[in-house]
């Protein structure tokens, strides 16, 4: 066996490490949310597990990455465009494709979006090949410094961006007359449609509005992460344990999920070793599901 | 109507069965799982490139010398989509189905290592591109052969250069991908450190796919090393340089394999590339003369430009590597026979475009210095072994 640290710190660095591993975890937090949140809402109002997330993710990213090599866009102030761009696709995706197989069993949509994720997939890789690519920002940003504690400044606008934006999305979804019909329309499809709610329509609109978030993230990301096609399946990775531990449908449940699990990570890191980060939140997953199956902040009935 | 189908069928049977030993005389068949998708996909297109370049190359020359014929080299691919379970089956399927003559392995160590015992099994001889671990040669298979050169070829020389340029330098801190090259290729590193008596203060592993080494890297910084090695992939290398500077790691040598070699890398980095140190095993600046159908490495980049537009990496070399490899064994041999041809492999003193290559006992090429490189203002310069270096080791970081 190999000493862990052989060079054990004393306390007081010891809590210094510990604050920065908590910060590190926030910090990559506010990121996993934003991945999430877009895959949550299909999950909860469509009943769509929607495999394609994580490669419109990567779209994004490649969107926002192109913004900023031909006309000088910062990708975090891109975000909200990237996200528009993909809205159109994903109403458009929704309203001719997906729409068809809505009131089929679970499994047909998941096997419709599991093959749109490899056309995407495939698509991009033969578009902008498997190449990684980076937003290199210049000057970059740098880091913010509180004492011995840094936190990368571009993580910092990507959260707060992204937490905007999920902010305005819940204000949509609870005050304006489209939330209340993708509400409803979750709640009781048919009733809804008695009510006089185009449920076609918001169905395209609820999909249109989490391609949006995926789309945003995915630019968020692009001055973070490495853009390429074959990322997409971390991703969709992420935002699936995240729905699960926050709880499916739950926008404040998927930010909270998000955060839970880049600071679960990031001690897991700590103390079972950066090989074993995610054996802890899965670990955490399984007894999740075992005990609350709802996630932490899940409402019964949507899952 | 059933004689006049069975006849049809009889006449179709005859076609087939009389065509088959006609193609297996003019061209040479040779197959080679690749991972055209999933996360290698980089690199299965380059090593595709290699390939096509050495076939392209060997066609136009008429084909591979065997005896008094020339055959056309026809090469088979399937995508394994960059799942090892996968390469094997394919492994399987080229040997019995495509009857191919040879093999190429797929990418990397790991699904070398799997897809040997498929070749070794069915006695077809394997050239492999892409494997550098002592874990893949240590089988005791005969018909595997690697032309690049194991991985203490690469920590000694850079272990060497640290203790020499920097003597005061003690820690070591390691960080591996847990998979089999990057952590075997850390391992190497890691007794090359002790063997010139500096301390290894950090050992850890990170899980294949991990996005954020934010933890990893805190802990690496609290070791507080002089000198920081880090072993993984492109994408990998992209993310913890860009997060070691996010974080503010320190240390005067920073070293870096597999990615910094790559333009790409260069490219996503920025800035950031300035003084990483990494080894490879070809660079373009390398200058064999050889007995290949290119005629020596200047010529290989020459050709590679012409058809790619860009100079080829070390990856992108490998591929063409095999192919002259294996078609100067055969054309030794004077035979496809894999008998013969495994002689001629084991006997090796091959003069390539890529080095000299020679086997060990093991199947592991031992004839060759692979470069020791250093990014220096946003281009790579070879700065070990003195005779082909461009300039001179720098050390020191730009965070």
């Amino acid at each position: 066996m190999r000493p862990r640290l052989t060079a054990r710190p004393h306390e007081g660095k010891r809590s210094m490490l510990w604050l920065q591993v908590l910060v590190n975890g926030l910090a990559v937090g506010g990121l996993y949310a934003c991945i999430a949140v877009g895959f949550s809402i299909v999950w909860g109002v469509l009943n769509i597990i929607n495999i394609l997330h994580g490669s419109l993710i990567v779209l994004g990213g490649y969107l926002a990455f192109f913004a900023h090599q031909y006309w000088g866009i910062s990708p975090f102030l891109f975000a909200p465009f990237a996200g528009a761009i993909l809205f159109v696709l994903g109403v458009g995706l929704q309203a001719l494709v997906i729409n068809h197989v809505m009131t089929r069993p679970f499994l047909i949509t998941l096997l419709l979006t599991f093959g749109l994720n490899l056309f995407l997939d495939n698509s991009m890789l033969a578009m902008f090949s498997a190449d990684y690519r980076k937003v290199l920002l210049d000057p970059p940003l740098g880091v913010f410094e509180l004492g011995s504690i840094v936190v990368p400044a571009d993580r910092i606008y990507a959260t707060l961006i992204g937490l905007t934006l999920v902010g305005l999305l819940s204000l949509l979804l609870r005050f304006t007359q489209l939330g209340r019909a993708i509400i409803a329309v979750r709640m009781d499809r048919d009733a809804a449609a008695l009510l006089g709610i185009n449920v076609r329509w918001t169905y395209a609109l609820a999909f249109g509005l989490g391609v949006f978030m995926a789309g945003s993230a995915g630019a968020l990301l692009s001055a973070i992460f490495p853009i390429s096609p074959v990322a997409s399946a971390g991703y969709l990775s992420k935002a699936f344990v995240i729905c699960v531990l926050g709880g499916l449908g739950s926008i404040p449940g998927a930010v909270i999920g998000g955060f839970a699990l880049g600071v679960i990570e990031s001690f897991g890191a700590l103390f079972l070793g950066p090989e074993h980060a995610l054996t802890l939140a899965f670990i955490l997953l399984v007894v999740l599901l075992a005990v609350r199956p709802s996630g932490l902040l899940g409402k019964r009935g949507f899952a | 109507m059933t004689s006049g189908f069975r006849a049809a069928l009889a006449a179709v049977l005859l076609a087939t069965t009389g065509t088959l030993p006609a193609l297996a005389q003019d061209t040479l068949v040779i197959g080679a799982p690749l991972p055209v998708t999933g996360a290698l996909s980089p690199e299965g297109t380059k090593l595709k490139q290699g390939y096509e370049l050495w076939q392209e190359q060997v066609n136009a020359a008429g084909g591979v010398k065997v005896g008094d014929k020339k055959l056309k080299v026809d090469l088979r691919y399937y995508d394994y989509q960059s799942q090892t379970p996968k390469a094997i089956q394919l492994a399987e399927k080229l040997i019995t189905d495509d009857k191919v003559d040879f093999l190429f392995s797929p990418f990397g160590s790991g699904a070398t290592k799997a897809t040997s015992a498929v070749a070794e099994k069915h006695g077809v001889p394997m050239i492999a591109s892409s494997a550098s671990s002592v874990e893949v040669f240590d089988q005791g298979y005969k018909n595997l052969f690697g032309v690049y050169t194991d991985n203490s070829t690469f920590s000694e020389p850079i272990a060497e250069l640290v203790k020499t340029k920097l003597p005061n330098a003690k820690r070591v801190a390691i960080l591996a991908r847990n998979d089999l090259y990057p952590l075997s290729l850390a391992n190497e590193f890691e007794k090359s450190a002790k063997k010139r008596g500096l301390d290894v203060v950090f050992f850890e592993k990170y899980a294949i796919g991990t996005l954020d080494h934010a933890s990893a890297l805190t802990q690496l910084r609290a070791a507080n090393p002089d000198w920081v090695v880090v072993t993984g992939y492109i994408n990998d290398l992209i993310t913890i340089r860009k997060q070691a500077a996010d974080l503010k790691v320190g240390g005067d040598v920073f070293t870096l394999i597999n990615g910094p070699a790559y333009q790409e890398w260069i490219s996503a980095v920025g800035p950031l590339a300035e003084n990483v140190t990494t080894a490879s095993w070809f660079h373009p600046v390398v200058k064999y003369e050889s007995e290949d159908v290119f005629g020596s490495s200047g010529k290989f980049v020459e050709l590679f430009k012409e058809k790619y537009g860009s100079a080829p990496d070390f990856t992108q070399a490998s591929g063409a590597a095999v192919g002259v490899v294996l078609q100067q064994a055969i054309e030794r041999a004077g035979s496809t026979d894999h008998d013969k041809v495994r002689a001629e492999l084991q006997k090796g003193g091959f003069k390539t475009f890529f080095g000299p290559i020679s086997f060990a006992e093991s199947g592991i090429a031992n004839s060759y210095v692979p470069p020791v490189m250093q990014i220096q203002d946003g281009k790579v310069d070879v700065v070990l072994p003195a005779d082909i270096a461009t300039s001179e080791f720098r050390t020191g970081l730009k965070n």
